[in-house]
């Protein structure tokens, strides 16, 4: 006999499922095509900015320093745009800088071995103390004629579908390719299930851990550019936001164990709809920035906790410090 | 009887089934000093973990002072007079001398001059020169060793158990134990130690215990013992008895010079360790646990660290190599099968198809940028049907298989790189009796193959099933070489055992 049992995707669609008939049914305003896209435009640098942090957690890593990757090099393009570079200047400058940015990241965990949560944190406000001392002007980075074109990476249609959620679905495409269809995705998994035994196989760990960062800050980016070109503007106190635990509350309520070496990016999808479709809710309910906080690390907290019961983490292979 | 303090009757404890010790009976006098001896597994340690209350037993019955005990937890077995002087000392090594000496005995509030004015008196009514002010971290082993000693004594402890005291001393410091544990003697305290030293258990011991898998094989005065009877005792099993079938017959010639390994040092385990494997035969390295064999090994195939290098040289194929991380080595031809399969053996959350493509993948990643569900398949199945892996079905998860199938999904992750030279490190542990026979099918078949095989076991049996060659590693280097004809049970041994 078959024991009637559900994965965690499977719970978290259910109460996805749930919450968006409870919110049809009872909530005037919710079921309405204008607020469908609102909801989906508002989901989807969420949405690729979990991709990127599931890249990380399923090699047994976080990366903090992913608002920062976020913030720093798309205001960056926008700072020198008007200071009156050319845009594939300042794009490519800021593409260098995110590379650099991930390898320092990588190069700290990989190789001095700092623990990921403390080294990202760490470089996270390094990068973001950089930009506001050093590159901008001003907190909000405004948009230049230099610009001009380029905010239909976040604005518009693409055959009647918002652009950034192209975006989003165009970010799952590539990095569920990285990770299912690529030797790199099955080291990253190897990695994240048994670091040592990876070790041991002789995959080369550490060139892959400096990889999954890399990766990481410049889907980061990518995010930042998505969402500046949506609003004409970078407002870099974003850095100063909450949004980082928006980000990890898609990525464990999708059902990537932070225990590593599992999950993929329908999780990441699946995360992002039942967040996306919380913070839609509250908004309407008209409920405050300090009540929607409280309801969302409640919900990060139940989500831990289920993560830890039923991802246990293998004592054996944990280290101390690692997250 | 008045004159014995601890005894045990029929002492039995399984371990999922398996007996560590079986109808084991022991009788500790009152003020003697009593030695264990017997090889690794013999169950010395589950002996002395069931009467300190480490573990209880699971059939037999133990009495202190002619009363029935049986104590749970150490510190019930405290209670009763029973204290355990452990290998890795628990001592906390943040606190200082005097804090460790009353851990778990403060009062709500404590002076801290007065817990060193007791201490300082208690110590120096033992003898014992140690500053109770010194923080724990800072102190030497033997130092270490006496602050535990004194907890016991603190304790009002009518006997105290040590495993393996003198493992981590210096001579000086071990004639100071001695003497310590003498002194102890004197005060009429029971002294039970385990030691794979057997000088120290002759010299020390009043009487002697040798045990041999599980079972009590005999107890008498040390003075009665020697060297060659003690060996005798440990090792005298009738070899047809056993699963490893009998010794054999021939052994393969060595062929070309794989591996040399000259005066390899890493600081504590491996001191100067010299040795060559060869071509087209199997060499097995026995030693007791601590003899440096899986360190140096580890350090050949770039599994350890590069920091506990110490100096020496590796020549693969009479090239000097050295391999920071296991991946170069693994593209030169060297697979490590570890020891600990479940820390750094096999992806748990992956099938068996999925381990073994990464074994692949991970030495052959040429032209393999894509994965090929089509190449992991017929690549798993081939190697499942090889070594006989027995699983609901090729997408099953490693973590679901018994024992003896993960060993062989392990060993078919390396055996899939093609290597020259393959390390197994206690290849049949925690693995079922008839994958033990097909393992060691397997091993055989790659040394016919040519393939330069390396077998690291602690079991006497299995080393001499096995191998052709047989080195023996103690304190951290090669002793003894012997080719398979000319070894016997007694003679290894003899050479393990310092």
């Amino acid at each position: 006999m078959k024991r009637l049992r559900f994965n965690q995707q499977e719970i978290v669609f259910a109460v996805f499922a749930v919450l968006f008939l409870a919110f049809s049914i009872f909530l005037r305003g919710f079921l309405t095509p204008e607020n469908m896209l609102t909801l989906l435009q508002n989901v989807a640098v969420l949405g690729i900015l979990g991709l990127a942090m599931a890249i990380v957690v399923i090699g047994r890593g976080i990366d903090i320093s992913l608002i920062a990757a976020l913030a720093v090099p798309p205001g960056l393009v926008l700072q020198m745009v008007q200071n009156g570079h050319s845009l594939p200047a300042s794009l490519l400058t800021a593409v260098l800088l995110t590379i650099a940015f991930g390898l320092v990241n990588g190069w700290l965990i990989a190789y001095a071995e700092v623990p990921s949560l403390f080294a990202t944190l760490a470089t996270g406000l390094l990068l973001a103390g950089l930009g506001q001392a050093a590159l901008f002007q001003l907190d909000v980075v405004q948009w230049s004629d230099g610009m001009k074109g380029f905010e239909r990476l976040g604005q518009g249609t693409i055959l009647g579908i918002p652009t950034s959620i192209v975006m989003f679905a165009i970010a799952c495409v590539v990095v569920a390719f990285l990770l299912r269809q690529t030797r790199w995705g099955a080291y990253i998994y190897a990695i994240g299930d048994n670091p040592y035994a990876a070790r041991v196989t002789g995959i080369p760990s550490r060139p892959i851990i400096v990889l999954q960062y890399v990766v990481a800050a410049l889907i980061g980016c990518f995010a930042g550019l998505v969402m500046a070109a949506s609003v004409n503007s970078m407002p870099t106190r974003v850095f100063n936001s909450t949004l980082i635990y928006d980000v990890i509350l898609v990525v464990v309520l999708g059902g990537i164990g932070l225990s590593g070496g599992r999950g993929g990016v329908l999780n990441v999808i699946i995360g992002t709809l039942l967040i996306g479709t919380m913070l839609n809710g509250m908004t309407i309910m008209d409920i405050s920035y300090a009540g929607q906080n409280l309801v969302k690390g409640v919900v990060l907290l139940l989500a831990v906790i289920t993560d830890s019961f039923l991802n246990p983490r293998n004592e054996e292979t944990a280290q101390q410090g690692d997250i | 009887m008045s004159d014995t303090v601890l005894s045990l009757r029929k002492a039995t404890k399984l371990y999922a089934g398996v007996p560590a010790i079986e109808g084991v009976d022991f009788d500790l006098r009152r003020g003697e000093i009593h030695a264990l001896v017997g090889e690794n597994g013999a169950g010395k340690s589950t002996l002395t973990k069931v009467m300190a209350g480490v573990v209880t037993l699971t059939s037999g019955s133990m009495t202190v002072d002619g009363s029935d005990v049986a104590p749970r937890t150490p510190l019930e077995a405290r209670n009763l007079g029973i204290a355990m002087v452990f290998q890795e000392n628990s001592l906390v090594p943040t606190m200082t001398v005097a804090q460790n000496l009353f851990l778990g005995q403060e009062k709500f509030y404590n002076r801290l001059r007065g817990i060193y004015i007791a201490a300082q008196q208690f110590l120096q009514s033992l003898n014992f020169d140690v500053t109770p002010t010194a923080t724990v971290s800072g102190l030497g082993a033997a130092k270490k060793q006496m602050v535990e000693i004194a907890r016991a004594v603190l304790h009002k402890a009518k006997v105290i158990i040590f495993d393996e005291p003198t493992a981590s001393l210096t001579p000086e410091e071990k004639k100071y134990f001695f003497d310590l544990v003498r002194d102890l003697k004197k005060r009429g305290v029971s002294i039970v130690f385990i030691s794979h030293a057997l000088e120290e258990a002759l010299l020390l011991a009043d009487r002697i215990t040798v045990l041999r898998d599980g079972k009590h094989v005999i107890t008498d005065d040390a003075a009665k013992f020697d060297r060659a009877a003690i060996v005798q005792a440990m090792v005298g099993r009738d070899l047809s008895n056993t699963l490893y079938g009998a010794r054999k017959a021939s052994v393969r010639p060595a062929g070309a010079r794989v591996l040399t390994v000259q005066n390899l040092k890493m600081a504590p385990m491996v001191k100067n360790n010299s040795l060559s494997v060869f071509a087209g035969q199997i060499t097995g390295v026995f030693g007791l646990v601590g003899a440096g064999r899986t360190e140096t090994f580890k350090i050949v195939s770039g599994v350890l660290k590069r920091d506990f290098f110490h100096g020496g040289e590796i020549l693969l194929h009479d090239k000097p190599v050295r391999y920071r991380v296991p991946a170069p080595a693994v593209k030169a031809g060297i697979a490590y099968v570890t020891e600990d399969r479940k820390v750094e053996g096999f992806f748990e959350t992956a099938s068996i198809a999925r381990n073994i493509y990464l074994g692949l993948l991970s030495k052959f990643p040429g032209g393999r940028m894509m994965l090929s569900r089509r190449e992991t398949n017929t690549v798993g199945k081939s190697w499942i049907q090889r070594l006989k892996v027995r699983a609901i079905g090729d997408e099953a998860k490693v973590v679901e298989l018994s024992g003896g199938n993960q060993q062989k999904v392990v060993i078919a992750k390396s055996l899939v790189q093609e290597p020259e030279l393959i390390i197994f490190d206690e290849p049949t542990r925690g693995v079922d009796v008839g994958a033990i026979v097909e393992i060691h099918e397997l091993i055989n078949q790659l040394a016919d193959e040519g393939k330069a095989v390396v077998v690291i076991s602690s079991y006497l049996p299995e080393i001499m099933a096995l191998s052709d060659r047989i080195l023996v590693s103690r304190q951290g280097k090669v002793v003894e070489e012997f080719s398979a004809l000319e070894a016997t049970e007694e003679k290894i041994m003899y050479a393990a055992i310092h």
